[in-house]
Protein backbone atom coordinates (compact mmCIF):
# COMPACT_ATOMS: atom_id res chain seq x y z
CA UNK A 1 0.00 0.00 0.00
CA UNK A 2 2.77 2.37 0.94
CA UNK A 3 4.57 1.81 -2.32
CA UNK A 4 1.51 2.66 -4.33
CA UNK A 5 1.52 6.21 -3.13
CA UNK A 6 5.17 6.88 -3.83
CA UNK A 7 4.46 7.67 -7.47
CA UNK A 8 3.06 10.99 -6.36
CA UNK A 9 6.44 12.19 -5.15
CA UNK A 10 7.90 11.44 -8.56
CA UNK A 11 5.09 12.89 -10.63
CA UNK A 12 3.81 15.78 -8.54
CA UNK A 13 6.57 18.37 -9.18
CA UNK A 14 6.31 18.09 -12.95
CA UNK A 15 2.51 17.95 -12.81
CA UNK A 16 2.33 21.10 -10.70
CA UNK A 17 4.64 23.01 -13.02
CA UNK A 18 2.61 21.94 -16.04
CA UNK A 19 -0.59 23.00 -14.32
CA UNK A 20 0.94 26.42 -13.72
CA UNK A 21 2.48 26.95 -17.16
CA UNK A 22 -0.08 25.23 -19.35
CA UNK A 23 -3.45 24.62 -17.71
CA UNK A 24 -3.80 27.97 -16.05
CA UNK A 25 -2.70 30.03 -19.08
CA UNK A 26 -5.06 28.06 -21.33
CA UNK A 27 -8.02 28.73 -19.06
CA UNK A 28 -6.90 32.33 -18.84
CA UNK A 29 -6.85 32.50 -22.64
CA UNK A 30 -10.48 31.32 -22.84
CA UNK A 31 -11.34 33.98 -20.29
CA UNK A 32 -9.60 36.82 -22.19
CA UNK A 33 -11.30 35.73 -25.38
CA UNK A 34 -14.63 36.61 -23.74
CA UNK A 35 -13.54 40.17 -22.89
CA UNK A 36 -12.80 43.27 -24.92
CA UNK A 37 -9.32 43.61 -23.37
CA UNK A 38 -7.16 45.95 -25.37
CA UNK A 39 -3.54 46.82 -24.60
CA UNK A 40 -4.35 50.51 -24.84
CA UNK A 41 -7.16 50.50 -22.24
CA UNK A 42 -5.57 48.69 -19.32
CA UNK A 43 -6.63 45.57 -17.48
CA UNK A 44 -9.16 47.14 -15.10
CA UNK A 45 -11.12 48.86 -17.85
CA UNK A 46 -11.92 45.72 -19.82
CA UNK A 47 -15.48 44.50 -20.12
CA UNK A 48 -17.03 41.09 -20.47
CA UNK A 49 -18.44 40.74 -23.97
CA UNK A 50 -19.34 37.02 -23.95
CA UNK A 51 -19.03 35.72 -27.50
CA UNK A 52 -18.76 39.15 -29.04
CA UNK A 53 -15.21 38.55 -30.25
CA UNK A 54 -16.17 35.30 -31.94
CA UNK A 55 -19.17 36.96 -33.57
CA UNK A 56 -16.86 39.71 -34.80
CA UNK A 57 -14.39 37.24 -36.31
CA UNK A 58 -17.00 35.20 -38.11
CA UNK A 59 -19.12 38.05 -39.41
CA UNK A 60 -17.18 41.30 -39.54
CA UNK A 61 -13.44 40.62 -39.68
CA UNK A 62 -12.68 40.79 -43.41
CA UNK A 63 -9.47 38.80 -43.03
CA UNK A 64 -10.67 35.92 -40.87
CA UNK A 65 -11.79 33.64 -43.69
CA UNK A 66 -8.96 34.84 -45.89
CA UNK A 67 -6.33 33.89 -43.32
CA UNK A 68 -8.13 30.59 -42.84
CA UNK A 69 -7.88 29.93 -46.56
CA UNK A 70 -4.21 30.97 -46.71
CA UNK A 71 -3.40 28.70 -43.77
CA UNK A 72 -5.31 25.87 -45.44
CA UNK A 73 -3.43 26.28 -48.73
CA UNK A 74 -0.14 26.54 -46.86
CA UNK A 75 -0.72 23.44 -44.73
CA UNK A 76 -2.05 21.22 -47.51
CA UNK A 77 0.62 22.14 -50.05
CA UNK A 78 3.57 21.94 -47.66
CA UNK A 79 2.61 18.67 -46.02
CA UNK A 80 1.69 16.87 -49.24
CA UNK A 81 4.81 18.06 -51.06
CA UNK A 82 6.98 17.14 -48.09
CA UNK A 83 5.39 13.71 -47.89
CA UNK A 84 5.81 12.88 -51.57
CA UNK A 85 9.33 14.28 -51.85
CA UNK A 86 10.28 12.73 -48.50
CA UNK A 87 8.99 9.35 -49.64
CA UNK A 88 10.98 9.47 -52.88
CA UNK A 89 14.18 10.38 -51.06
CA UNK A 90 13.58 7.74 -48.38
CA UNK A 91 13.05 5.08 -51.06
CA UNK A 92 16.25 6.21 -52.75
CA UNK A 93 18.20 6.04 -49.52
CA UNK A 94 16.79 2.60 -48.87
CA UNK A 95 18.21 1.41 -52.19
CA UNK A 96 21.79 2.49 -51.61
CA UNK A 97 24.38 1.42 -49.07
CA UNK A 98 27.54 3.43 -49.58
CA UNK A 99 27.46 7.07 -48.48
CA UNK A 100 24.04 6.75 -46.90
CA UNK A 101 25.14 7.91 -43.46
CA UNK A 102 26.87 10.96 -44.86
CA UNK A 103 23.87 11.95 -46.97
CA UNK A 104 21.53 11.50 -44.01
CA UNK A 105 23.75 13.69 -41.82
CA UNK A 106 23.67 16.48 -44.37
CA UNK A 107 19.96 16.13 -45.06
CA UNK A 108 19.01 16.84 -41.45
CA UNK A 109 20.68 20.26 -41.48
CA UNK A 110 17.64 22.32 -42.61
CA UNK A 111 15.39 21.17 -39.80
CA UNK A 112 17.79 21.98 -36.99
CA UNK A 113 18.70 25.45 -38.27
CA UNK A 114 17.17 28.25 -36.21
CA UNK A 115 14.03 28.87 -38.33
CA UNK A 116 13.82 32.63 -37.90
CA UNK A 117 17.46 33.17 -38.81
CA UNK A 118 17.65 30.79 -41.74
CA UNK A 119 14.39 32.25 -43.07
CA UNK A 120 16.10 35.63 -43.17
CA UNK A 121 18.89 34.07 -45.20
CA UNK A 122 16.22 32.80 -47.57
CA UNK A 123 14.97 36.35 -47.81
CA UNK A 124 18.41 37.32 -49.09
CA UNK A 125 18.52 34.38 -51.49
CA UNK A 126 15.04 35.24 -52.81
CA UNK A 127 15.82 38.92 -53.31
CA UNK A 128 14.90 40.06 -56.83
CA UNK A 129 18.07 42.00 -57.65
CA UNK A 130 20.83 40.44 -55.59
CA UNK A 131 19.39 37.08 -54.62
CA UNK A 132 21.30 34.00 -55.65
CA UNK A 133 18.16 32.23 -56.86
CA UNK A 134 17.50 34.77 -59.58
CA UNK A 135 21.21 34.72 -60.40
CA UNK A 136 20.98 30.97 -61.02
CA UNK A 137 17.81 31.47 -63.08
CA UNK A 138 19.56 34.06 -65.23
CA UNK A 139 22.46 31.68 -65.63
CA UNK A 140 20.21 29.14 -67.32
CA UNK A 141 18.60 31.82 -69.41
CA UNK A 142 15.41 32.51 -67.50
CA UNK A 143 14.24 35.93 -66.37
CA UNK A 144 14.05 37.33 -62.84
CA UNK A 145 11.19 36.30 -60.60
CA UNK A 146 9.83 38.67 -57.95
CA UNK A 147 9.79 35.91 -55.33
CA UNK A 148 8.41 37.89 -52.43
CA UNK A 149 6.00 39.99 -54.51
CA UNK A 150 2.23 39.76 -54.39
CA UNK A 151 1.91 36.76 -56.67
CA UNK A 152 4.83 34.62 -55.59
CA UNK A 153 5.03 35.36 -51.85
CA UNK A 154 2.86 32.45 -50.73
CA UNK A 155 4.53 29.90 -53.05
CA UNK A 156 7.94 31.17 -51.84
CA UNK A 157 6.97 30.75 -48.21
CA UNK A 158 5.73 27.27 -49.06
CA UNK A 159 9.04 26.52 -50.80
CA UNK A 160 11.02 27.52 -47.72
CA UNK A 161 8.86 25.31 -45.52
CA UNK A 162 9.34 22.40 -47.92
CA UNK A 163 13.08 22.96 -47.78
CA UNK A 164 13.04 23.03 -44.01
CA UNK A 165 10.78 20.08 -43.26
CA UNK A 166 11.11 17.55 -46.09
CA UNK A 167 14.15 16.21 -44.18
CA UNK A 168 11.81 15.36 -41.32
CA UNK A 169 9.67 13.25 -43.65
CA UNK A 170 12.78 11.64 -45.14
CA UNK A 171 14.02 10.65 -41.71
CA UNK A 172 10.67 9.30 -40.52
CA UNK A 173 9.82 7.42 -43.71
CA UNK A 174 13.33 6.04 -43.99
CA UNK A 175 13.01 4.71 -40.43
CA UNK A 176 9.68 3.18 -41.41
CA UNK A 177 11.18 1.52 -44.49
CA UNK A 178 14.04 0.13 -42.45
CA UNK A 179 11.64 -1.43 -39.96
CA UNK A 180 9.93 -3.55 -42.65
CA UNK A 181 11.08 -7.16 -42.38
CA UNK A 182 12.58 -8.84 -45.44
CA UNK A 183 10.22 -11.88 -45.61
CA UNK A 184 7.00 -10.28 -46.93
CA UNK A 185 8.98 -8.40 -49.58
CA UNK A 186 10.67 -11.65 -50.59
CA UNK A 187 7.33 -13.45 -50.71
CA UNK A 188 5.83 -10.73 -52.90
CA UNK A 189 8.79 -10.91 -55.27
CA UNK A 190 8.50 -14.68 -55.54
CA UNK A 191 4.83 -14.23 -56.39
CA UNK A 192 5.93 -11.99 -59.25
CA UNK A 193 4.77 -8.64 -57.92
CA UNK A 194 6.11 -5.57 -59.72
CA UNK A 195 8.04 -2.89 -57.85
CA UNK A 196 5.03 -0.59 -57.87
CA UNK A 197 2.83 -3.37 -56.53
CA UNK A 198 5.32 -4.15 -53.79
CA UNK A 199 5.40 -0.51 -52.82
CA UNK A 200 1.64 0.06 -52.72
CA UNK A 201 0.49 -3.30 -51.37
CA UNK A 202 3.33 -4.36 -49.09
CA UNK A 203 5.59 -1.48 -48.09
CA UNK A 204 3.06 1.32 -47.79
CA UNK A 205 0.65 -0.55 -45.48
CA UNK A 206 3.55 -1.57 -43.27
CA UNK A 207 4.80 2.00 -43.07
CA UNK A 208 1.34 3.34 -42.32
CA UNK A 209 1.65 3.92 -38.62
CA UNK A 210 4.92 5.84 -38.67
CA UNK A 211 3.86 7.69 -41.81
CA UNK A 212 0.64 8.75 -40.13
CA UNK A 213 2.50 9.98 -37.06
CA UNK A 214 4.85 11.95 -39.31
CA UNK A 215 1.99 13.49 -41.28
CA UNK A 216 0.05 14.49 -38.17
CA UNK A 217 3.09 16.10 -36.59
CA UNK A 218 3.74 18.03 -39.78
CA UNK A 219 0.09 19.08 -40.10
CA UNK A 220 0.12 20.50 -36.58
CA UNK A 221 3.48 22.23 -36.95
CA UNK A 222 2.64 23.61 -40.36
CA UNK A 223 -0.59 25.03 -38.98
CA UNK A 224 1.35 26.70 -36.17
CA UNK A 225 3.95 28.35 -38.37
CA UNK A 226 4.99 31.83 -37.34
CA UNK A 227 8.76 32.45 -37.21
CA UNK A 228 9.58 31.55 -40.82
CA UNK A 229 6.81 33.71 -42.21
CA UNK A 230 7.59 36.55 -39.84
CA UNK A 231 11.19 36.68 -41.01
CA UNK A 232 10.34 36.26 -44.68
CA UNK A 233 7.32 38.47 -45.31
CA UNK A 234 5.73 39.47 -41.99
CA UNK A 235 2.44 38.35 -43.50
CA UNK A 236 2.78 40.60 -46.52
CA UNK A 237 2.76 41.93 -49.08
CA UNK A 238 -0.65 43.19 -47.98
CA UNK A 239 -2.06 40.08 -46.40
CA UNK A 240 -0.83 37.61 -49.02
CA UNK A 241 0.95 35.37 -46.52
CA UNK A 242 -1.09 36.16 -43.46
CA UNK A 243 -1.55 32.71 -41.96
CA UNK A 244 -3.48 32.21 -38.75
CA UNK A 245 -0.60 32.85 -36.33
CA UNK A 246 0.38 35.91 -38.30
CA UNK A 247 -3.19 37.18 -38.07
CA UNK A 248 -3.09 36.78 -34.29
CA UNK A 249 0.11 38.79 -34.16
CA UNK A 250 -1.23 41.55 -36.36
CA UNK A 251 -4.62 41.90 -34.73
CA UNK A 252 -3.31 41.63 -31.17
CA UNK A 253 0.05 43.32 -31.27
CA UNK A 254 1.06 44.99 -34.50
CA UNK A 255 -1.77 46.86 -36.21
CA UNK A 256 -4.35 46.98 -33.46
CA UNK A 257 -4.09 46.04 -29.81
CA UNK A 258 -7.21 43.90 -29.67
CA UNK A 259 -6.00 41.20 -27.33
CA UNK A 260 -9.54 39.94 -26.76
CA UNK A 261 -10.10 39.28 -30.44
CA UNK A 262 -6.64 37.81 -30.89
CA UNK A 263 -7.41 35.41 -28.03
CA UNK A 264 -10.57 34.30 -29.79
CA UNK A 265 -8.39 33.47 -32.81
CA UNK A 266 -6.05 31.51 -30.57
CA UNK A 267 -8.93 29.53 -29.07
CA UNK A 268 -10.09 28.67 -32.59
CA UNK A 269 -6.59 27.35 -33.41
CA UNK A 270 -6.70 25.07 -30.39
CA UNK A 271 -10.16 23.81 -31.36
CA UNK A 272 -9.15 23.17 -34.96
CA UNK A 273 -6.04 21.26 -33.93
CA UNK A 274 -7.48 19.19 -31.11
CA UNK A 275 -8.81 16.36 -33.31
CA UNK A 276 -5.27 15.98 -34.63
CA UNK A 277 -3.94 15.88 -31.09
CA UNK A 278 -6.26 13.08 -30.12
CA UNK A 279 -5.62 11.11 -33.31
CA UNK A 280 -1.90 11.37 -32.59
CA UNK A 281 -2.21 10.19 -28.99
CA UNK A 282 -4.50 7.36 -30.11
CA UNK A 283 -1.89 6.15 -32.59
CA UNK A 284 0.75 6.06 -29.92
CA UNK A 285 -1.59 4.45 -27.40
CA UNK A 286 -2.25 1.55 -29.80
CA UNK A 287 1.45 0.97 -29.96
CA UNK A 288 2.01 0.68 -26.23
CA UNK B 1 24.31 -8.92 -68.58
CA UNK B 2 21.55 -6.59 -69.74
CA UNK B 3 19.82 -6.70 -66.37
CA UNK B 4 23.11 -6.01 -64.62
CA UNK B 5 23.63 -2.88 -66.75
CA UNK B 6 20.10 -1.63 -66.25
CA UNK B 7 20.48 -2.11 -62.52
CA UNK B 8 23.69 -0.08 -62.54
CA UNK B 9 22.15 2.78 -64.48
CA UNK B 10 19.27 2.83 -62.04
CA UNK B 11 21.63 2.98 -59.09
CA UNK B 12 23.60 5.77 -60.71
CA UNK B 13 20.45 7.83 -61.26
CA UNK B 14 19.40 7.21 -57.67
CA UNK B 15 22.71 8.57 -56.44
CA UNK B 16 22.52 11.62 -58.69
CA UNK B 17 19.02 12.49 -57.52
CA UNK B 18 19.92 11.97 -53.86
CA UNK B 19 22.96 14.20 -54.21
CA UNK B 20 20.89 16.91 -55.92
CA UNK B 21 18.40 16.79 -53.04
CA UNK B 22 21.22 16.94 -50.49
CA UNK B 23 22.74 19.95 -52.21
CA UNK B 24 19.33 21.63 -52.10
CA UNK B 25 19.23 20.97 -48.33
CA UNK B 26 22.73 22.25 -47.66
CA UNK B 27 22.77 25.20 -50.02
CA UNK B 28 21.22 27.91 -47.80
CA UNK B 29 23.64 27.06 -45.01
CA UNK B 30 26.52 27.15 -47.46
CA UNK B 31 25.32 30.47 -48.89
CA UNK B 32 25.06 31.93 -45.41
CA UNK B 33 28.64 30.88 -44.67
CA UNK B 34 29.80 32.36 -47.97
CA UNK B 35 27.94 35.64 -47.42
CA UNK B 36 29.32 36.01 -43.91
CA UNK B 37 32.88 35.90 -45.27
CA UNK B 38 32.33 38.41 -48.07
CA UNK B 39 33.48 42.01 -48.12
CA UNK B 40 30.81 44.74 -48.21
CA UNK B 41 30.49 45.17 -51.96
CA UNK B 42 30.39 41.46 -52.73
CA UNK B 43 27.56 40.71 -50.32
CA UNK B 44 24.95 41.96 -52.77
CA UNK B 45 26.62 40.40 -55.79
CA UNK B 46 25.44 36.78 -56.17
CA UNK B 47 27.88 36.12 -58.99
CA UNK B 48 30.84 36.19 -56.59
CA UNK B 49 31.55 32.66 -55.37
CA UNK B 50 35.31 32.66 -55.08
CA UNK B 51 36.96 35.48 -53.14
CA UNK B 52 39.42 36.27 -50.38
CA UNK B 53 37.51 35.72 -47.12
CA UNK B 54 37.25 38.47 -44.54
CA UNK B 55 36.21 38.28 -40.89
CA UNK B 56 35.03 41.88 -40.88
CA UNK B 57 31.36 40.87 -40.48
CA UNK B 58 32.12 38.70 -37.46
CA UNK B 59 34.13 41.49 -35.89
CA UNK B 60 31.25 43.88 -36.44
CA UNK B 61 28.54 41.71 -34.92
CA UNK B 62 30.56 41.11 -31.79
CA UNK B 63 31.86 44.65 -31.39
CA UNK B 64 29.08 46.88 -32.70
CA UNK B 65 26.02 44.70 -32.32
CA UNK B 66 27.05 43.13 -29.06
CA UNK B 67 26.02 39.66 -30.16
CA UNK B 68 27.65 38.27 -27.05
CA UNK B 69 24.91 39.84 -24.94
CA UNK B 70 22.19 37.91 -26.83
CA UNK B 71 24.24 34.75 -26.70
CA UNK B 72 24.56 35.15 -22.95
CA UNK B 73 20.78 35.55 -22.66
CA UNK B 74 20.19 32.47 -24.78
CA UNK B 75 22.67 30.42 -22.78
CA UNK B 76 21.06 31.42 -19.47
CA UNK B 77 17.55 30.62 -20.68
CA UNK B 78 18.47 27.41 -22.47
CA UNK B 79 20.55 25.97 -19.66
CA UNK B 80 18.02 26.98 -17.00
CA UNK B 81 15.06 25.40 -18.75
CA UNK B 82 17.01 22.30 -19.76
CA UNK B 83 18.28 21.56 -16.25
CA UNK B 84 14.87 22.02 -14.63
CA UNK B 85 13.12 19.99 -17.33
CA UNK B 86 15.55 17.11 -17.02
CA UNK B 87 15.23 17.04 -13.26
CA UNK B 88 11.44 17.22 -13.00
CA UNK B 89 10.78 15.40 -16.26
CA UNK B 90 13.00 12.42 -15.50
CA UNK B 91 11.46 12.01 -12.05
CA UNK B 92 7.98 12.06 -13.54
CA UNK B 93 9.10 9.70 -16.31
CA UNK B 94 10.23 7.25 -13.64
CA UNK B 95 6.83 7.54 -11.98
CA UNK B 96 5.10 6.72 -15.26
CA UNK B 97 7.48 3.92 -16.16
CA UNK B 98 7.59 2.07 -12.85
CA UNK B 99 4.30 2.61 -11.03
CA UNK B 100 0.74 1.73 -11.77
CA UNK B 101 -1.98 4.08 -10.69
CA UNK B 102 -5.46 5.06 -11.64
CA UNK B 103 -5.79 6.98 -14.90
CA UNK B 104 -2.05 6.84 -15.43
CA UNK B 105 -2.28 6.61 -19.20
CA UNK B 106 -4.85 9.39 -19.39
CA UNK B 107 -2.48 11.70 -17.57
CA UNK B 108 0.49 10.59 -19.66
CA UNK B 109 -1.32 11.16 -22.94
CA UNK B 110 -2.65 14.48 -21.82
CA UNK B 111 0.97 15.50 -21.18
CA UNK B 112 1.94 14.22 -24.61
CA UNK B 113 -0.74 16.35 -26.27
CA UNK B 114 0.68 19.46 -24.58
CA UNK B 115 3.73 19.20 -26.71
CA UNK B 116 1.60 20.03 -29.73
CA UNK B 117 -0.02 23.15 -28.32
CA UNK B 118 0.66 26.08 -30.65
CA UNK B 119 2.89 28.71 -29.01
CA UNK B 120 0.78 31.38 -30.65
CA UNK B 121 -2.24 30.14 -28.72
CA UNK B 122 -0.69 30.44 -25.28
CA UNK B 123 1.63 33.37 -25.87
CA UNK B 124 -1.21 35.85 -25.40
CA UNK B 125 -1.90 34.57 -21.88
CA UNK B 126 1.80 34.56 -21.10
CA UNK B 127 2.07 38.11 -22.36
CA UNK B 128 -0.90 39.45 -20.40
CA UNK B 129 0.10 37.56 -17.26
CA UNK B 130 3.69 38.75 -17.59
CA UNK B 131 2.49 42.32 -17.93
CA UNK B 132 0.28 42.07 -14.85
CA UNK B 133 3.02 40.41 -12.81
CA UNK B 134 5.71 42.70 -14.24
CA UNK B 135 7.98 39.82 -15.23
CA UNK B 136 8.18 40.42 -18.97
CA UNK B 137 11.67 40.57 -20.40
CA UNK B 138 13.28 38.53 -17.62
CA UNK B 139 15.32 35.36 -18.00
CA UNK B 140 13.37 33.57 -15.31
CA UNK B 141 10.00 34.09 -16.99
CA UNK B 142 11.30 32.68 -20.26
CA UNK B 143 12.90 29.74 -18.44
CA UNK B 144 9.60 28.88 -16.76
CA UNK B 145 7.57 29.24 -19.94
CA UNK B 146 9.93 27.05 -21.92
CA UNK B 147 9.18 24.33 -19.38
CA UNK B 148 5.75 24.08 -21.01
CA UNK B 149 7.23 22.25 -23.97
CA UNK B 150 10.44 20.85 -22.49
CA UNK B 151 8.89 18.98 -19.55
CA UNK B 152 6.33 17.05 -21.66
CA UNK B 153 9.09 16.21 -24.10
CA UNK B 154 11.46 15.02 -21.35
CA UNK B 155 8.79 12.92 -19.68
CA UNK B 156 8.03 11.02 -22.87
CA UNK B 157 11.61 10.59 -23.97
CA UNK B 158 12.84 9.44 -20.58
CA UNK B 159 9.86 7.19 -19.99
CA UNK B 160 10.95 5.21 -23.05
CA UNK B 161 14.56 5.05 -21.93
CA UNK B 162 13.61 3.92 -18.41
CA UNK B 163 11.22 1.27 -19.71
CA UNK B 164 14.08 -0.10 -21.79
CA UNK B 165 15.85 -1.04 -18.57
CA UNK B 166 14.69 -4.36 -17.09
CA UNK B 167 13.02 -3.92 -13.72
CA UNK B 168 14.95 -6.94 -12.33
CA UNK B 169 18.09 -4.82 -12.03
CA UNK B 170 16.25 -2.43 -9.78
CA UNK B 171 14.59 -5.19 -7.79
CA UNK B 172 17.99 -6.61 -6.98
CA UNK B 173 18.98 -3.23 -5.55
CA UNK B 174 15.82 -3.11 -3.42
CA UNK B 175 16.63 -6.55 -2.05
CA UNK B 176 20.02 -5.19 -1.05
CA UNK B 177 18.19 -2.64 1.06
CA UNK B 178 18.03 0.31 -1.30
CA UNK B 179 14.95 2.53 -1.06
CA UNK B 180 13.05 3.52 -4.19
CA UNK B 181 14.92 6.83 -4.29
CA UNK B 182 18.33 5.29 -3.73
CA UNK B 183 17.51 2.77 -6.43
CA UNK B 184 16.55 5.56 -8.78
CA UNK B 185 19.71 7.58 -8.19
CA UNK B 186 22.23 4.77 -7.83
CA UNK B 187 20.95 2.19 -10.31
CA UNK B 188 18.64 3.81 -12.85
CA UNK B 189 20.31 7.17 -13.31
CA UNK B 190 23.72 5.83 -14.39
CA UNK B 191 22.04 3.42 -16.82
CA UNK B 192 19.90 6.05 -18.49
CA UNK B 193 22.62 8.66 -18.78
CA UNK B 194 23.05 8.22 -22.56
CA UNK B 195 19.32 8.80 -22.96
CA UNK B 196 19.52 11.71 -20.59
CA UNK B 197 22.25 13.35 -22.64
CA UNK B 198 20.30 12.84 -25.87
CA UNK B 199 17.18 14.32 -24.29
CA UNK B 200 19.19 17.26 -22.96
CA UNK B 201 20.54 17.98 -26.42
CA UNK B 202 17.03 17.95 -27.88
CA UNK B 203 15.86 20.37 -25.18
CA UNK B 204 18.83 22.60 -25.95
CA UNK B 205 18.14 22.59 -29.69
CA UNK B 206 14.46 23.36 -29.42
CA UNK B 207 14.92 26.03 -26.75
CA UNK B 208 17.80 27.65 -28.60
CA UNK B 209 15.76 27.83 -31.81
CA UNK B 210 12.53 29.01 -30.19
CA UNK B 211 11.37 32.31 -31.64
CA UNK B 212 7.66 33.04 -31.11
CA UNK B 213 7.60 33.08 -27.31
CA UNK B 214 10.90 34.93 -26.97
CA UNK B 215 9.77 37.46 -29.53
CA UNK B 216 6.62 38.39 -27.60
CA UNK B 217 7.95 38.12 -24.07
CA UNK B 218 11.29 39.91 -24.31
CA UNK B 219 12.14 43.42 -25.42
CA UNK B 220 15.72 44.08 -24.49
CA UNK B 221 17.20 42.57 -21.31
CA UNK B 222 16.41 38.96 -22.06
CA UNK B 223 16.40 39.08 -25.88
CA UNK B 224 17.65 35.74 -27.18
CA UNK B 225 19.61 35.01 -30.35
CA UNK B 226 16.70 34.03 -32.69
CA UNK B 227 14.96 37.35 -32.01
CA UNK B 228 17.90 39.27 -33.44
CA UNK B 229 16.22 38.89 -36.81
CA UNK B 230 13.86 41.72 -35.84
CA UNK B 231 16.81 44.11 -36.03
CA UNK B 232 17.60 42.95 -39.56
CA UNK B 233 14.10 42.80 -41.02
CA UNK B 234 14.45 45.92 -43.10
CA UNK B 235 18.06 45.31 -44.01
CA UNK B 236 19.41 46.47 -47.28
CA UNK B 237 22.77 45.93 -48.90
CA UNK B 238 25.81 45.53 -46.73
CA UNK B 239 24.07 44.52 -43.52
CA UNK B 240 23.35 41.10 -45.01
CA UNK B 241 26.96 40.18 -44.34
CA UNK B 242 26.50 40.85 -40.64
CA UNK B 243 23.21 38.96 -40.60
CA UNK B 244 24.90 35.98 -42.17
CA UNK B 245 27.65 36.13 -39.55
CA UNK B 246 25.03 36.11 -36.78
CA UNK B 247 23.44 33.15 -38.52
CA UNK B 248 26.64 31.14 -38.66
CA UNK B 249 27.41 31.81 -35.00
CA UNK B 250 23.86 30.86 -33.99
CA UNK B 251 23.38 27.83 -36.19
CA UNK B 252 26.78 26.10 -36.45
CA UNK B 253 26.85 24.86 -32.82
CA UNK B 254 23.27 23.61 -33.11
CA UNK B 255 24.08 21.63 -36.23
CA UNK B 256 27.01 20.03 -34.41
CA UNK B 257 24.72 19.15 -31.51
CA UNK B 258 22.28 17.59 -33.95
CA UNK B 259 25.02 15.35 -35.37
CA UNK B 260 25.64 14.10 -31.83
CA UNK B 261 22.06 12.90 -31.42
CA UNK B 262 21.57 11.68 -34.96
CA UNK B 263 21.09 8.13 -33.75
CA UNK B 264 18.20 9.22 -31.56
CA UNK B 265 16.78 11.78 -33.95
CA UNK B 266 13.67 9.84 -34.96
CA UNK B 267 12.96 9.07 -31.35
CA UNK B 268 13.38 12.70 -30.40
CA UNK B 269 11.23 14.02 -33.21
CA UNK B 270 8.33 11.80 -32.18
CA UNK B 271 8.68 12.21 -28.40
CA UNK B 272 9.82 8.65 -28.02
CA UNK B 273 6.84 7.26 -29.94
CA UNK B 274 8.95 5.79 -32.72
CA UNK B 275 12.16 4.19 -31.55
CA UNK B 276 13.77 4.47 -34.99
Amino acid sequence: MKKNRQYRIFIMPAALVLAAVVVFPTIFLYYISLTNYDLSIGWQAKKFVWFGNYAYLFTEDPLFWKSFLITFIFVISTVSAEFILGMLVALGLNKIQRGRRLLLSLIIIPMVCTPSIIALMWKLMLNTEYGVLNFLLRLIGLSNVNWLGMKMALPSVILVDIWEWTPFMVLMLFAALQSIPEEPLEAARVDGASNAQIFFYVKLPMMMRIALIAVILRLVDSFKIFDTIYALTQGGPGSATEVFSMRIFRIGFQHTNWIGRASAYAVIIILVLSPLFSKFTKLIKEDR
Amino acid sequence: MYIEKKWRVKKFITYVLLIVFTLFCVFPFFWMLLTSLKVRVDVIDPSVWIFKPTFENYKNVFEKRNLLFNIKNSVIVVSGTTVISLLLGTMAAYGFARFNFKRKENLAFWILSLRMLPPMAVVISFFVLGRLLRVLDTHLYLIIIYLSFNIPFTIWMMRGFIEDIPIEIEEAAWLDGCSRFEGFFKVILPLISPGLIATAIFCIIQSWNEFSLAFFLTTFNAKTVPTIVTAFLSVTGVLWGEMAAVGVVAIAPIVLFAFLVQKNLVRGLTFGAVKG
